[in-house]
């Protein structure tokens, strides 16, 4: 097959692209369409295009298929293909064509209901997706399309979601073809893999390679798996006649013409690269037979005309599967026209159908009858389809049938499968007639049933749409042979096959084998349909097992296993926290497949030559951390646990890193006193509830700790013992941080200069975890206000002012000196930060703990008024806005965010005292001590007293003329202090 | 000295996650910052010198690797921010179910 490469391939998108316009259409004019029969005219105008488009595209088509290739993830070679060929032109027609109808019919059916746009906006989506399927040209761009009219069709099977019915329909409908869209995706991607590319042209081309591969059978029954549910094959076929609860245009055109159709068209387009095995053809014959054979069976039990129409489809699509298994030219002849003569006789009668329900308020055909009277042209139009359905002459689906019996009696089967194929053909074939004589005779011949049907006639040019499917099976059948259609119809039939069709549609081809079978099925069908009520009442006699039985208790099935496991689910946090340590554990111990403790042996550092600080500082350390574990009092333990903190400060200390360690020290402090003040704000007995949980022994999390502990050891020593002893990096810091940044400061240089950036998302996300404090605390206050916190007050302690009495004044007297005397140090960490120990968060946190100081010796409410002129929120954004203006002034100066520049140096102030920098690094460190302290004391605030942070109502006085009306507004009154 | 390292860090590690197992939030809060000192621990000696004076331009010697250092630096100020932001959680859960058992917290579930 030669490929042309097309460039106005254009078209097709616009030709997809007009039916979701469509879509935009129905659903943005919904309340301006007229609810009358123009606004089926009105929005048939987008599928009529988009044939039109279609048409022009089939006419201009010649021996080769158009492909156009987009790209679309080029690091993983994906490109995004549509593929125009004689295939894809028929059901691309199908597609739009029958769309338009349906399209004009739905304004009728819908006649005088102005909520109907949402229908009409999810048939366009539909139909969309559906000419995007039969248009895709690689696996991944069909699985998109696959999927879409999936979901789209439970939209439209859910249509009237009031409904249980239709609830329950469009979920079996999900659940079943979403759940062989997933075996579907994952064998296109077999295939792909296989082939070595997602598109159809490659994967075609390598049939041979694809078929001699070890996963071809699990490839096969995963696409075929797809093609199944798709296409309503045993036992997945339970989910067509459910959805029969979608209002009728959607099931005269899903679930007949297209929709199911994209099964057949799937494995009809993969028949090149997955057919013409064994496998093939026993799994799609098998299955397509008793597909046949059930639908045809089930189908004359029904009362409910559609009902009756979706058996006689699944029997179809049976046929057709069958077909598609058989590698001969005759059965791909056959596959084409079956595929069009049901779609217009099938749209035909379920349109007829619709216009029966709505005219005269009911679907059963025991209750209906006589309606040739009152519907004539109805008659006429469902009669002919009818006919077509029994495949009698000189409908264009006796010529289905004809072809399809031919097949049967091909040489090349074997022996015994063409014998029984034959047979099964000729019994469901005598369904059929039955079940077309049933519509007929019990729906439109005999007498009135039902006196209290009232009939309500609709508009005659209702009778448009179905008619023109119906003459077209009329007209296919009688009319001199079209010698161009023939050739289309073999083109398509080509591509599938891989190899060239001859298609005829000559009536009379002679008294052969296959006229001889037709004329014994109408035989047999005449006999059955004379014995109906016999033949109905032997149906009901039987065992009544059903698909649909199995299919609630699978449902039910896992229902019940999915309460299962939710016994395995304890509920329990720390279970869940262990099962996660242990499995990461286990994932760590696995990925890092050895340790290296090697290094073990020729230790000469035990002797504890070592630093002794070191030595007593990790000792510090380890105890006070065990000390958290054995003290019972919460408050030691918190004790414990800052001593912790500064044991690991001092060892900090010694490395040397004496930035860190005065960060680490402060900010140890900042953390106790944050503890403690939660703390304090839980309930008396709650506390001591909790407490008494204190120091029991748990042998599982024991267990868990040890073996954490382990495995961090070993990581540890062979991380350290084997960690690269020249840095690549730090030597660029050390040699440059004088000459770049004037900073002799190499931490504090990296800080501020070098990692810049970093650090402005550092202060961003400090700044952010003190709004968000705030924000939570508040709203879980405001939210709960039925449970006020209630403040600790123990009457036996003398606490200080945050929770009891007022303190002595000594203490507050104190507390003043303190708070200035802290913003003098903090001033002289930020101005001398790049020349010595200490940083901009240094600074921001000893603020803060000054601050800190004040809530606990003043209490909360007095500190507030003390504090006026902290305002957390303006400090924030004055750190964060400074360190912007910081970085532009880089790029604007040196052309580059956050460059350092000297400002001293460019404004030429030489009066500044030794050792200070009027530098970048300066005011980078200044807009960190300001977001600190913001964001510091933001979180004392939220902690130090929730219940601060629930808003009084406002009374109605008090009430702002404005409220609620802008969103300025909303957020005045979110960052409202109190 | 890295077996010390190694031993002191595994040693902490274990106690914080055993902090974490308990039932009284408190504690659970207690293990989340020893776990924190745990890692800064663990970062700030997989410098890749040992050095004997600070990270200083003006200082001669061998210096100490200065890039673990700010990174250890950034990290005990976010892990504080963390910590505030656990801390208000724990006390919400706790206010919220009248209780500081974990255990008793889970069972609310049915």
């Amino acid at each position: 097959m030669q490929i042309a490469l097309v460039k106005d391939f254009m078209v097709f998108i616009v030709a997809i692209s007009l039916l979701w316009l469509g879509a935009l259409a129905s659903w943005l004019l919904r309340h301006h369409l007229p609810a009358d029969t123009r606004r089926g005219w009105i929005l048939g105008l987008f599928p009529l295009s988009s044939f039109g488009i279609v048409l022009w595209q089939t006419l201009m088509l010649g021996e080769t298929a158009v492909i156009h290739r987009t790209t679309w993830i080029s690091t993983l070679n994906l490109d995004a293909v549509l593929q125009f060929d004689a295939l894809s032109a028929l059901f691309a027609l199908l597609v739009t064509g029958i769309g338009t109808l349906i399209i004009i019919y739905a304004g009728y059916y819908f006649l005088n209901d102005d909520s109907a746009g949402r229908f009409f906006a999810y048939l366009f989506l539909f139909m969309g997706m559906m000419l995007g399927l039969v248009l895709a040209g690689d696996v991944i761009t069909l699985f998109i399309f696959w999927e879409g009219t999936s979901i789209t069709s439970f939209l439209l099977v859910a249509y009237k979601y009031k409904y249980e019915s239709a609830r329950a329909g469009a979920f079996k409908a999900l659940f079943i073809t979403a759940g062989g869209g997933i075996a579907l995706l994952v064998g296109l991607l077999f295939l792909s893999s296989i082939a070595g590319s997602t598109d159809f042209a490659t994967i075609m081309a390598s049939g041979d390679l694809i078929r001699g591969s070890n996963l071809y059978l699990v490839t096969l029954i995963l696409v075929a798996l797809g093609a199944f549910t798709k296409s309503a094959q045993a036992p997945f076929h339970i989910w067509l006649p459910n959805a029969m609860s979608a209002p009728t245009p959607a099931s005269a055109y899903l679930h007949s013409a297209t929709m199911v159709k994209a099964g057949i068209y799937l494995l009809a387009r993969f028949n090149p690269a997955l057919g013409e095995t064994e496998a093939w053809f026993w799994l799609l014959s098998l299955v397509g037979l008793a597909t046949m054979l059930i639908g045809a069976y089930l189908g004359t039990k029904q009362k409910d005309l559609k009902a009756l129409l979706a058996y006689s489809t699944i029997s179809q699509l049976g046929i057709l599967m069958m077909l598609i298994g058989q590698d001969t030219e005759i059965a791909f002849k056959a596959l084409v026209i079956g595929v069009v003569a049901h779609a217009f006789y099938k749209s035909a009668l379920f349109m007829g159908a619709g216009i029966i329900d709505i005219e005269t308020g009911t679907r059963d055909i025991y209750r209906l009858g006589a309606l040739r009277q009152s519907m004539p042209l109805g008659f006429a139009i469902i009669g002919i389809s009818a006919l077509s359905l029994a495949g009698l002459p000189p409908l264009f689906g006796f010529l289905a049938k004809e072809t399809l019996l031919a097949t049967a009696v091909h040489p090349s089967l074997p022996e015994f499968v063409s014998w029984l194929f034959t047979a099964a053909i000729i019994v469901a074939a005598a369904f059929k007639l039955v079940q077309a004589g049933m519509i007929l005779f019990e729906v439109f011949l005999g007498n009135r049933k039902d006196e209290t049907i009232q009939h309500r006639p609709l508009p005659k040019l209702v009778f448009l749409a179905p008619a023109l499917p119906a003459l077209m099976s009329l007209g296919l059948g009688i009319l001199p042979e079209p010698q161009g259609l023939a050739e289309f119809f073999g083109a398509a039939a080509a591509v599938s096959f891989g190899d060239k069709v001859k298609v005829s549609f000559a009536l009379w081809t002679g008294l052969n084998i296959p006229f001889a079978l037709s004329v014994g099925a109408i035989g047999l069908g005449t006999v059955l349909f004379i014995q109906r009520k016999r033949l109905i009442a032997w149906q009901n006699s039987l065992l009544s097992w059903s698909f649909n039985g199995a299919f609630d208790q699978l449902i039910w099935g896992i229902d019940r296993a999915s309460t299962l496991s939710t016994k395995v689910q304890s509920g329990k946090l720390r279970f869940y926290l262990s099962v996660m340590i242990v499995a990461m554990l286990g994932l760590v111990t696995i990925s890092v497949g050895g340790f290296n403790l090697s290094q073990l042996a020729t230790l000469e550092d035990l002797s504890l030559q070592e630093n002794p600080v070191r030595l007593i500082s990790l000792l510090i350390t380890l105890l006070a951390a065990g000390a958290t574990v054995l003290i019972k009092r919460d408050f030691f333990a918190i004790l414990a646990l800052g001593t912790a903190g500064l044991g690991v400060a001092i060892y900090m200390a010694v490395e040397p890193a004496p930035d860190v360690a005065l960060v680490q020290i402060v900010v140890d402090i900042l953390a106790t006193l944050i503890l403690i003040l939660a703390l304090t704000q839980l309930p008396q007995l709650q506390k001591s509830a909790a407490e008494r949980l204190n120091g029991r022994f748990h042998l599982p999390s024991f267990i868990v700790a040890a073996g954490s502990g382990l495995l961090v050891t070993l990581i540890t020593f062979t991380a350290l013992t084997s960690r690269p002893r020249t840095s690549l990096v730090t030597p660029f810091y050390s040699d440059n941080a004088k000459a770049l940044t004037g900073a002799s400061d190499i931490v504090g240089a990296i800080i501020v200069d070098f990692r810049a950036l970093d650090t402005l998302i550092e202060i961003a996300v400090f700044s952010l975890a003190g709004l968000g404090l705030y924000t939570l605390m508040r709203f879980a206050a405001n939210k709960h206000q039925d449970h006020p916190p209630q403040a600790y007050i123990n009457p036996r302690v003398q606490q200080f002012g945050i929770a009891g009495p007022q303190t002595s004044v000594y203490l507050r007297s104190m507390a003043k000196i303190l708070l200035p005397i802290a913003f003098l140090v903090a001033s002289v960490h930020m101005l001398y930060g790049h020349d010595q120990p200490g940083d901009g968060f240094t600074a921001g946190v000893i603020m803060s703990l000054a601050v800190g100081f004040t809530y606990l010796i003043f209490g909360f409410d007095e500190a507030r008024q003390r504090l006026t002129w902290l305002q957390p929120f303006s400090l924030i954004a004055l750190g964060i806005l400074l360190v912007v203006f910081n970085g532009t002034m880089g790029y604007l100066l040196n052309g580059q965010f956050l460059s350092p520049i000297d400002y001293g140096g460019l404004l030429s102030i030489t009066t500044l005292p030794a050792g200070v920098k009027l530098s970048s690094g300066f005011l980078f460190e200044v807009a960190i001590g300001l977001a600190v302290l913001g964001s510091a004391s933001l979180m004392l605030d939220s902690l130090a007293r929730p219940s601060a942070l629930v808003i009084q109502p406002v009374t109605e006085s008090e009430s702002v003329p404005e409220r609620g009306a802008t969103a300025v507004s909303f957020f005045a009154k979110v960052f409202q202090r109190r | 000295m890295e077996l010390l390292i190694a031993i002191t860090i595994g040693t902490l590690f274990a106690i914080s996650i055993y902090q974490i197992l308990q039932r009284n939030v408190i504690r659970s809060a207690i293990g989340i910052i020893l776990l924190g000192s745990a890692i800064n621990l663990f970062l700030l000696s997989a410098g890749s010198v040992d050095g004997l004076v600070p990270a200083y331009t003006t200082l001669t010697g061998a210096q100490a690797d200065a890039l673990p250092q700010a990174l250890v630096l950034t990290a005990v100020v976010i892990s504080m921010g963390g910590l505030a932001l656990i801390l208000g959680m724990l006390y919400i859960i706790a206010n919220r179910y009248q209780t500081s058992d974990l255990d008793e917290i889970s069972n609310l579930r049915n």
